[in-house]
């Protein structure tokens, strides 16, 4: 590895202090002007429409909570029901569920793809009416 | 360039007056397209960062705090703007391996011209880490001022020159053979 030296220094300063300067093309000022005049006849932001949003996001709220609360109950139960057959390799409601089979899979499938439709349509019908 | 015409235009802005933004616009309209260039090198691109700054003063002038003057609030917010879009967008560089290879058999000799030298040195400014390249470009683009380099990049003064330390040691491990040969026409 080199010693490095003042000389060197120097050098760096002097090739870095004198960079070679340009000049704004002679448009600029004006275009910048022209966007700040265009930034300042846009309307503001529209604010979030927390009166629309906010019985759908307490009925949402809501669903997800009884939803959680079913899910946990349904999981116990299934918990106890299966006890006798409880196996060291997977845990027990994990099993019951796995093996509930396709049944159960398509029942909840269909009641994600619902809850995504109808959030999808709520939306959409909420900015087409703000529009 | 007077703080106080700043400081008035500004005044007379935030009353609603965008005409007088074009005084703010004038008078630093080349500080910041060149520090724009020496971060990307591109004329054209230099030119729309410093669009994009302007504006953005434009829309943050209500944040100015005059305890400081306003062309270091500028030069912070242009900074940092910069500073993002090379990170979103880096500025094509050379690697600093293809830089460090003499152009010509005669180059390695001693021959070198002064400019080749300079724009080899320049060049690898611009593939250094961020870090480094930052420290250097606003440390030479502020005449060498530390504090207002700091300044410009929120960071304190002792960071920025433990960076100017380890930027330039970089530079002259990476181009012994520029930065080694004195000078015939210093000597």
């Amino acid at each position: 590895m080199r010693h490095l030296s003042e000389h060197d220094d120097a050098e760096i300063n002097r090739i870095l202090s004198r960079e070679d300067e340009i000049l704004p093309s002679s448009g600029f000022a004006v275009s910048v002007m022209d966007a700040v005049r265009r930034e300042a006849a846009a309307p503001p932001p529209i604010p979030f429409p927390w009166k629309r949003a906010l019985p759908g996001l307490v009925v949402g709220v809501l669903v997800l909570a009884v939803v959680l609360v079913g899910g946990v109950v349904a999981f116990t139960q299934l918990d106890k029901a299966t006890a006798p057959q409880l196996s060291m390799s997977s845990p027990p409601a994990m099993s019951t569920i796995f093996s509930g089979g396709i049944e159960s899979a398509a029942i909840w499938t269909v009641l994600a793809l619902l809850v995504a439709f109808v959030s999808v349509k709520l939306s959409m019908h909420l900015t087409s009416s703000r529009v | 360039m007077s703080a106080s015409d700043d400081q008035a235009d500004v005044e007379r802005v935030l009353a609603g007056n965008i005409s007088a933004f074009e005084g703010i616009v004038q008078r630093w309209q080349s500080p910041l397209v060149n520090l724009a260039y020496r971060f990307c090198h591109d004329r054209g691109r230099a030119e729309d960062m410093a669009q994009e700054a302007f504006l953005r003063a434009y829309r943050g002038l209500g944040q100015w705090r005059k305890d400081a003057v306003f062309s270091t609030w500028l030069f912070a917010l242009a900074t940092n703007l910069y500073r993002s879009e090379l990170h979103r967008i880096p500025a094509r560089t050379v690697s600093l391996e293809d830089i460090a290879e003499p152009p010509d058999a005669r180059a390695s000799d001693g021959g070198l011209e002064d400019h080749d030298r300079d724009l080899a040195v320049r060049r690898a400014v611009g593939t250094l880490p961020p870090k480094y390249r930052e420290a250097l470009i606003l440390f030479y683009f502020h005449d060498m001022d530390v504090t207002t380099a700091a300044r410009s990049l929120g960071l304190p003064e002792g960071t920025i020159k433990a960076r100017l330390f380890r930027g330039r040691e970089i530079l002259r491990n990476k181009l012994p053979q520029f930065l080694a040969v004195p000078r015939l026409k210093e000597a």
